[in-house]
């Protein structure tokens, strides 16, 4: 009955096809781009670029986009492939063979050098120091700090490129660009904040804007404002990542060591998102089954005040959520915000005065505030609608703020 | 003279006022006519005039300034112990002026105390029933403690015969100078189970709507009120699609207030009428057995009804199969 839709992680979808793409860093592509035609003309002084910077401001994005646009056969390898001396060798075999298939150039790129460990890889670093030496192709190595000492032999064959963050209307632009592309209204202020809170990293931007406005039509501030609280959001990918999509229930008990997440709060991105990752009916209801078991235990412990429990609450609500299906996934699934905690904290104003009113019927009337809401106020919320007159009668009656008159009017609770 | 809710502009100020009850109407003014009141539990479904006869008791008994003696509380707003320690205390214990020599507090949902607070509230009773008189209303006099039950005049309320409410119904709406048809005098009663204060808010909403009053006014009414989406939203989770049973839920819950208990209620209704294998129909209602309990235990209420929804979705899924 669910259709089948493929998510596609908008960080892909929109990533820049060509280098005129690439938002921000303009002096450091001019730079790229003289280096690259440097090689037209034979081989240059410096064989080697090592472009460094933070995270996701669009260095590895910018050279994917440059080999697209000059039409270069782009060789990499990144942080999942090993880099021992070896496989460096065999990677540099495969650059060396003359005449590709399609008569195009070769770029050999070495990604995520950051993330070489231990004595394994060092081999490899040795071993791409001398390729550089050597290499009649093009060679370009990302790292996020090019200073680190053991770059320092590789630093003094390399052209250094520094990528800054993007400035934060750049991002705001490509993100307004992305909305656009989507079919999402998307108020001005809220693309500012998520930019803003992005700190200069695109993809995580990116990242954030898909997880709050897929889906929807109109993208507000109130959505996105929330997320000024504890705002752990890539850990919690992660952790839920972990938890979801587990090798096995260890594995999934242990994501909640993972980082430092509130455990209700990893509750309710589980709950959230559930139905979104297991769609086999059979499997949905036994992964509710132990999410609602773990509830149970929750509320022992809150009852009891005896934390121990919390034990089962973390059992059931990992290990017991991931061996409840199959674990695996038609395509890549975002992570979606809690839509109950953003209800909640976003009408935080909005519950108090819902509280304050239900105080003043329940006042006149003879009832408590909570059934007053529940009882009275949606027969005079119609009454507000339908006759002015008497609304305007009965709100003297219940002495209601002309705040509270609107916002019975109004009727929906805002998102 | 403005507006305002036909459910208090019309209440019954005397006990003469009061049609029906009349058993409990004459034991009250036999307390009137002696000057004394005892402790009493008012206890009864929602809506046939527990706090009316406690008010007109109150009024019969100090005249037109009775609300400088009596105090109203609600234990759904007020429930725990401190509550009683400083609030109803203090009341208690000042002697009123004038010929009587007590005063009246009125506890609302007082079964909705915790035990705690009731042992408070007991011992408070023994301390200051010279001076205060207490009265509490309940839904079910069973939640409420047996030291407190003892010790108070019971009070049995029950539905208004069919009667009574269409005359009332009537006589609002000559006062009001609103006509209403006989399907619309139906419609409320039907939908308002004898609660008469809901009986009189939907009156009075469905005259703002609109007049003469009809059943298809009334309906209206209630289905923006009250949404009959408890169905839906199974059919929903029963069609296969989770999410959108889900969203329902949230709306049943946030928007319209709807608590645990009242949506574990209203499935449980619709189970058997819904058009599945008995031996789904049984399954399903020992699993909103399960989430009733757990909710009782202080499990939260969207996560156990979510979970029940999904065992809809997977039933659906299996029916549909042949199993």
């Amino acid at each position: 009955m669910a259709h089948r839709i493929t998510h596609i992680p908008w960080a892909q979808k929109y990533k820049p096809k060509s280098l005129t793409e690439v938002i921000g860093n303009k002096e450091a592509k001019e730079r790229i781009l003289n280096w690259i035609r440097l090689w037209n003309r034979g081989v240059p002084e410096k064989r080697a670029l090592f472009i460094y910077g933070p995270p996701g401001v669009g260095k590895t994005v910018t050279i994917e986009a440059l080999a697209n646009d000059l039409n270069m056969e782009l060789i990499e390898s990144d942080a999942s492939s090993y880099r021992t001396a070896s496989a460096v060798k065999r990677l540099a075999g495969r650059a060396s063979q003359y005449g590709s298939l399609f008569g195009r150039r070769k770029l050999i790129l070495f990604d995520e050098l950051d993330g070489v460990t231990g004595s394994a890889d060092t081999g490899g670093l040795r071993e791409i120091t001398e390729l550089i030496k050597i290499s009649r192709v093009p060679i370009v190595l990302i790292a996020n700090n090019a200073y680190d000492p053991r770059f320092t032999q590789l630093r003094k064959l390399c052209l250094l490129v520094e990528f800054k963050k993007p400035s934060r209307t750049e991002i705001m632009r490509h993100l307004a660009k992305i909305c656009a592309r989507e079919g999402i209204e998307a108020e001005k202020d809220a693309l500012r904040f998520i930019a803003e809170r992005s700190g200069g990293d695109v993809r995580s931007a990116i990242n954030d804007l898909q997880a709050l406005a897929q889906g929807k039509t109109k993208l507000t501030y109130e959505d996105v404002s929330w997320l000024a609280r504890r705002d752990r959001k890539e850990e919690i990918f992660n952790v839920l990542r972990r938890i979801f999509y587990a090798r096995d229930s260890s594995t999934a008990k242990a994501a909640v060591n993972m980082a430092d997440v509130d455990l209700d709060m990893l509750f309710e991105w589980i709950y959230e998102n559930i139905p979104y990752h297991i769609k086999k009916p059979s499997e949905l209801a036994a992964a509710m089954d132990m999410l609602s078991k773990a509830d149970v235990y929750r509320g022992r412990v809150k009852k009891t005040q005896d934390w121990s429990f919390i034990r089962y609450v973390i059992d059931l609500m990992t290990a017991g959520v991931a061996s409840s299906w199959s674990r695996k996934s038609p395509g890549w699934v975002p992570f979606r915000f809690p839509g109950r905690i953003k209800m909640a904290s976003s009408s935080k104003g909005e519950r108090e005065m819902l509280t304050e009113i239900g105080k003043r019927i329940g006042r006149k009337c003879h009832i408590s505030s909570s059934r007053a809401i529940k009882e009275v106020l949606p027969y005079i919320r119609i009454m507000f609608q339908t006759n002015p007159k008497m609304a305007k009668g009965i709100a003297k009656w219940l002495n209601l703020s002309n705040e509270m008159v609107a916002y019975i009017s109004g009727g929906e609770i805002k998102r | 003279m403005g507006y305002e809710m036909w459910t208090e502009k019309y209440r019954p100020r005397t006990l003469d006022e009061i049609v029906d009850q009349e058993e409990i109407v004459s034991r009250l003014k036999s307390f009137v006519e002696a000057r004394n009141v005892p402790h009493c539990i008012f206890a009864g479904p929602p809506g046939t005039g527990k706090t009316t006869a406690a008010l007109c008791l109150a009024h019969d008994l100090y005249g037109e300034n009775y609300r400088e003696y009596i105090m109203e509380l609600n234990a759904s707003d007020e429930r725990g112990i401190n509550v009683v320690r400083e609030t109803v205390k203090t009341f208690a214990r000042t002697k009123p002026m004038g010929e009587i020599t007590f005063k009246i507090l009125i506890l609302d949902e007082a079964d909705n105390m915790t035990d705690d607070a009731q042992q408070a509230l007991r011992r408070t009773m023994e301390r200051y029933t010279e001076t205060a008189r207490f009265i509490l209303i309940a839904n079910y006099s069973g939640k409420i403690i047996e030291p407190i039950q003892s010790r108070c005049a019971p009070f049995r309320f029950t539905y208004l015969p069919r009667e009574s409410v269409i005359e009332r119904i009537k006589y609002i709406c000559e006062k009001e100078n609103v006509e209403i048809l006989d399907d619309g005098i139906e419609a409320i009663l039907e939908i308002s189970e004898g609660d008469l204060r809901r009986t009189i808010n939907i009156l009075q909403t469905a005259a703002s709507v609109g007049k003469p009053i009809s059943a298809e006014i009334v309906y209206s009414v209630v289905g923006r009120a009250n949404p009959h989406d408890v169905r839906e939203m199974m059919l929903t989770a029963l069609n296969g699609d989770f999410l959108a049973a889900r969203d329902k839920l949230r709306d049943l819950i946030q928007k319209y207030g709807l608590s645990g208990a009242d949506i574990i209620r209203q499935i449980h209704n619709e189970i058997f009428r819904l058009n599945v294998p008995d031996k789904w129909k049984v399954k399903l209602a020992d699993i909103a057995g399960e989430v009733d309990y757990r909710l009782v235990q202080g499990a939260n209420e969207e996560i156990q009804l979510s979970a029940l929804l999904a065992k809809l979705v997977e039933a659906g899924y299996e029916i549909k199969r042949g199993l």
